[in-house]
């Protein structure tokens, strides 16, 4: 009973996150779902017997299904990778994008009205920047090189 | 042999195409013409045993597993057609140089013609059904590409012409597909020497449907007849050849080719009989009210193509040996009309019967060859087209069901044949009749007429020397003739019904020549539905429709995207936990300190989740990850919630280095605005909460797990049975899940590194005395910690995971203390740990290998033995090492100060600890 209620908060709570606005809301919400998948997981595999699986500390009748725990483990460290890869690139985007906030910027000419189809604009507008951006960088790197 | 000779001839032809176009530029056309002609005569040295009732075949397996081969095979109906491809094929070819300017694309058009010839020759040489169905599309895609030539004019045409031919192609692979299950092979001449099998399947009324509408499509019968005048745009050699002769007759020949399996049924003939019928009225009334030379003639082949399928439809060998003989006669004299239009065009600029005048003045032989053409179209003694008539008012008045039926198809046929009359003459009278003079018109050069006076000749010898053709007729319809014998061919058939009919034809043609302005005037304010515009409002409509369905798609909103499957999911789980039924009993496992960590989350997540300020999301989602961990280590997972914890604690570090120069508070929107996400959010957690209840704490430790606890000590020495398995037992997905980090470490690496967005500088901790001090006794000591973690963790809670952990929050305080300058910085490049990490562990799942062992079999190391270092611990060293360069990217790419790189001057770079720490690449 306590499991389910503590994957049914968690996917909610994840789930309504994903939701809304701003790229750090939607990294939150993820970890929050991997968190329920993997309570879920742990689980499913039995929570009658709840001994640490360590052999020669634990009696090997009260001892814990190791497998779910490994599939956890691995779980946990991917959520983890992946958590990092999304904070990044929400570092790598606008300010903003991160808080849901419209672009703060002083050329963004278009009404920051907050609608769907400013995002669009927006994103394009960085995807556009960053391209220059990029190329500005390799310059100044090969000529630091060199 | 010859059939393969045949087809591989007429390919080599379209491959030599563009060369030779390089070097002759249009006059290609000869060399292709006597190509053409060298295929023909090499067909036709087969022509004696064709007509005396053998065939030639030729067969390779193509897909054995289906029973599909490459066969062909020429019979007599083949060989009518064949040499209509060929012959007018070879005529279009040499008329071709005449009519393509200096500048156009020779090379792409002689390729798309002989490439559409080749496949033509292949549909009615195909012997297998599948086949057939193959060079069935490639026809229509020849055609497409043809009409698109025409350059942007032309777009919407050919869209028609692909959609509408296209869809009937796709029906006749639904015939094939149901031929084939009926049937239980694709050759055709078995499924055509057994007609009651697929008779009697069940099947017979859907795939004699799809086969009709197939042949509708394809030879433009109602209501699909509109593509043909459409497809006019093209250049006339295309229309000659392919919209007139050849590929609009495919639909005759597949109606043909199948009359043996459906010509004695009712709903065949009745089907094909008034659809024919009509169209041939139909086309011939349009026709009688269209200017254009061109469109005439379109609505003309509209007109004649029904009237084949008429006499299809009536079945007996009569009526088919009509139709066989009608395609030919058709073939000569449209093609002709059509070469002639061409001519017309080129010479005067104009296609509009109510703009040329006079033109019998300026060119005679023209014109005198047209009238030709035109009687043979019209029916009049003694053309071909005579001949071929009086047959097909013959096969009419066979029409069986009703004792009417046979009366009346006669009527229409010879009221379409009137029309037909009234607008040849119109052909005639409109392009050439008149007083006016011209003297900037000429007859065009005798090259450029000979092709089209060839067969228009053809068409008048061959009315009188019908006969030469009876055993060519002959054996075609026998081929397709289900029962019954044809009848031979002659040209006088005495004082006979038909050649009454064919009289009132004239009379009634002439009548309708004579009062021609007001029919004209009569026709002209007819308003008629476009079925081409039709056509495109439901083109256009499904257009529009997909832009609708696809509207909500087209937005860079996530929650918009992700709303959806999120809403499936709910659907799915709500659905599944109400039907799954047959559970075993829930064992009620819950103790106390479950209900606290429960208690707990009920209070922190609903906090995480609603508060506005960035920095309090980013504590209590970890403090919720804490409250997680907790729950593993009373579930009886150590080594999860010590991870957990790790985790929690580094991603902290990372989301607050995120943060910085980001606003503090998250956007506010209305209340408004949450209520469908946490409606959403509620029916998830629900969803998901019920099937927790539904599939957890219903059965005993898993027999795997059991077997995990019962020998992980003894076939692997390690005690923590959860880290053997990971690098024991399932080292290969562990070493998935490296490649994993490995992958985002350097994503990580690079999309940050790549990152220039400026942002206030904000130095930290730099500077702080306590977190210095305290950082140079922390640093080493926690990569000790994490040394030791690494070396136990095969008995004990550590392991790969945790000691990178570890040491990665050492490398973050480090970081945030002294940037990446110092030595440990550089050591802990994130790209050379991911490499070093990677190449560790497939290096350690190798070596076993090289001993003829399994990939990733546990071995003994040489001398790392002696030390108690086997090769899981170099496999786990791996991990870590991936682990360590994942955070070693986060914590020094996003850690560094933000640089105003457009603003560097491009000299030396700047030194100091705030650019040397940002930019690792560049430290010497």
């Amino acid at each position: 009973m306590s499991a389910a209620l503590v994957v049914g908060l968690l996917v909610a709570g994840g789930v309504f996150l994903l939701l809304r606005r701003g790229l750090l809301r939607i990294v939150l919400g993820f970890v929050l779902l991997g968190h329920a998948v993997n309570v879920l997981l742990v689980s499913a595999g039995g929570m009658q017997r709840r001994g640490a699986p360590l052999l020669g500390e634990t009696e090997a009748d009260v001892a814990a299904d190791p497998l779910p725990q490994a599939f956890v483990l691995t779980a946990v460290v991917i959520t983890f990778g992946i958590t990092v890869y999304m904070l990044a690139l929400a570092r790598a985007g606008d300010p903003g994008a991160t808080t849901g906030h419209p672009p703060a910027r002083s050329d963004a000419s278009s009404p920051a009205d907050g609608s769907d189809r400013d995002d669009a604009d927006r994103e394009d507008a960085d995807t556009e920047d960053a391209t220059a951006d990029r190329g500005r960088r390799t310059d100044a790197a090969e000529g630091g090189a060199s | 042999m010859l059939l393969v000779l045949a087809l591989l001839g007429m390919l080599a032809l379209a491959v030599a195409a563009p060369p030779l176009a390089r070097r002759l530029g249009r006059n290609t056309g000869y060399p292709l013409a006597a190509g053409y002609l060298a295929v023909a005569a090499l067909l036709a040295s087969a022509a004696p045993r064709v007509w005396a009732g053998e065939t030639e075949t030729a067969s390779w397996e193509w897909l054995p597993s289906l029973g599909v081969s490459l066969s062909l095979r020429l019979d007599g109906v083949a060989g009518v057609f064949c040499l209509i491809v060929l012959g007018v094929g070879a005529l279009v070819m040499a008329y071709c140089p005449g009519y393509l300017g200096e500048d156009e694309p020779h090379g792409t058009v002689y390729l798309l013609l002989t490439l559409f010839a080749t496949s033509m020759l292949g549909l009615v040489l195909a012997a297998d059904v599948v086949l057939l169905y193959v060079f069935w599309e490639l026809t229509t895609v020849c055609s497409f590409f043809l009409i698109s030539t025409a350059g942007a004019a032309a777009a919407r045409p050919a869209r028609q012409a692909l959609l509408v031919t296209a869809a009937g192609g796709l029906a006749l692979l639904a015939a094939v597909v149901l031929l084939t299950v009926a049937a239980g092979t694709t050759d055709l001449a078995t499924i055509l020497a057994d007609p009651d099998r697929v008779l009697d399947s069940g099947l017979a009324w859907p795939i004699g449907g799809l086969l009709v509408l197939a042949a509708c499509t394809k030879s433009a019968q109602l209501p699909f007849h509109f593509w043909l005048p459409g497809a006019m745009v093209a250049m006339t050699p295309v229309s000659a050849y392919l919209h007139s002769a050849t590929m609009v007759k495919a639909g005759i020949y597949l109606l043909l080719r199948f009359s043996p399996l459906f010509a004695e049924e009712p709903a065949w003939s009745t089907a094909l009989i008034s659809i024919g019928l009509l169209t041939a009225v139909t086309g011939a009334f349009l026709a009688l009210r269209e200017n254009d030379l061109k469109g005439i003639l379109a609505y003309s082949t509209v007109s004649q193509l029904g009237l084949l399928v008429a006499v299809i439809g009536v079945g007996t060998p009569e009526a088919l040996a009509a139709a066989v003989l009608h395609t030919f006669a058709h073939a000569l004299f449209k093609a002709t009309l059509f070469m002639l239009a061409g001519i017309v065009d080129e010479e005067t600029g104009t296609r509009d019967i109510r703009e040329l005048s006079g033109m019998w003045r300026a060119m005679p032989v023209t014109a005198a060859t047209t009238v030709l053409a035109a009687l043979s179209l019209a029916g009049v003694l003694p053309m071909l087209g005579f001949v071929s008539k009086e047959y097909l008012f013959i096969g009419l008045l066979e029409a069986e069901g009703a004792p009417w039926a046979g009366p009346v198809a006669l009527a229409l046929g010879v009221t379409a044949s009137v029309l037909t009359f009234g607008y040849a003459a119109r052909i005639v009278h409109g392009g050439f009749g008149g007083s006016e003079q011209h003297s900037d018109v000429s007859e065009p050069p005798a090259a450029f007429l000979l092709p089209g006076a060839v067969a228009a000749g053809l068409g008048l010898v061959l009315g009188p020397a019908v006969s030469v053709l009876s055993p060519m007729i002959v054996s075609a319809a026998s081929d397709v003739a289900p029962a019954g014998d044809p009848p031979e061919v002659y040209f006088w058939h005495g004082l006979s019904p038909e050649l009454a009919m064919s009289a009132l034809t004239i009379v009634l043609g002439l009548v309708l020549f004579g009062c021609r302005a007001p029919v004209d005037r009569a026709l002209q304010r007819l308003r008629l539905p476009d079925a081409g515009r039709l056509f495109d409002r439901a083109h256009d409509g499904v257009i529009a429709l997909g832009h609708v369905v696809g509207g909500p798609e087209r937005t860079s909103s996530p929650a918009a995207h992700l709303s959806r499957p999120l809403v499936a999911v709910v659907a799915l789980g709500g659905v599944g936990t109400l039907v799954v039924g047959g559970l075993p009993a829930r064992a009620d496992t819950d103790r106390p300190l479950d209900w606290v960590v429960a208690g707990l989350l009920a209070v922190v997540v609903p906090a995480a989740v609603l508060t506005g300020s960035t920095l309090a999301a980013v504590g209590l989602v970890g403090i919720t990850g804490l409250l997680v961990a907790a729950w593993f280590l009373l579930a009886g997972a150590p080594d999860v919630a010590l991870t957990l914890m790790l985790v929690e604690v580094m991603t902290a570090v990372v989301a607050v280095l995120v943060l910085r120069g980001v606003p503090s508070r998250f956007v506010r929107s209305p209340r408004r605005a949450a209520v469908p996400a946490a409606a959403l959010a509620v029916g998830a957690g629900v969803a998901a909460a019920l099937a927790t209840l539904a599939f957890t704490g219903r059965r005993e430790l898993s027999a795997v797990g059991e077997h995990f606890l019962d020998s992980a000590e003894e076939q692997t020495g390690g005690t923590n049975v959860v880290n053997t398995i990971l690098v024991d037992y399932r080292g290969l997905d562990t070493l998935g899940e490296a490649v994993v980090l490995g992958t985002t470490a350097l994503g990580t690496a690079l999309v940050l590194g790549r990152s220039e967005r400026r942002r206030t500088v904000t130095p930290g901790a730099r500077g702080d005395a306590v977190l210095e001090v305290s950082a140079r006794v922390l640093v080493p000591g926690m990569f000790l910690l994490s040394a030791f973690l690494l070396w136990r963790g095969h008995d004990e809670p550590g392991g790969g995971f945790i000691a990178a952990l570890v040491a990665g929050a050492a490398v973050a305080l480090n970081q945030l203390t002294h940037g990446s300058g110092t030595s440990l910085g550089r050591l802990t490049r994130p790209d050379r740990l991911a490499g070093a990490g990677l190449v560790l562990v497939v290096a350690v799942g190798a070596l076993p290998t090289v001993q003829g062992q399994a990939f990733l079999t546990p071995v003994e190391l040489p001398l790392l033995h002696a030390l108690g270092i086997g090769s899981t611990l170099l496999f786990d060293l791996g991990v870590y090492l991936l682990v360590l360069g994942l955070l070693a990217a986060a914590v020094t790419r996003l850690e560094q100060p933000d640089r105003t790189a457009a603003d560097e001057p491009p000299g030396p770079p700047v030194t100091g600890p705030l650019v040397t720490s940002g930019v690792p690449e560049q430290a010497p």
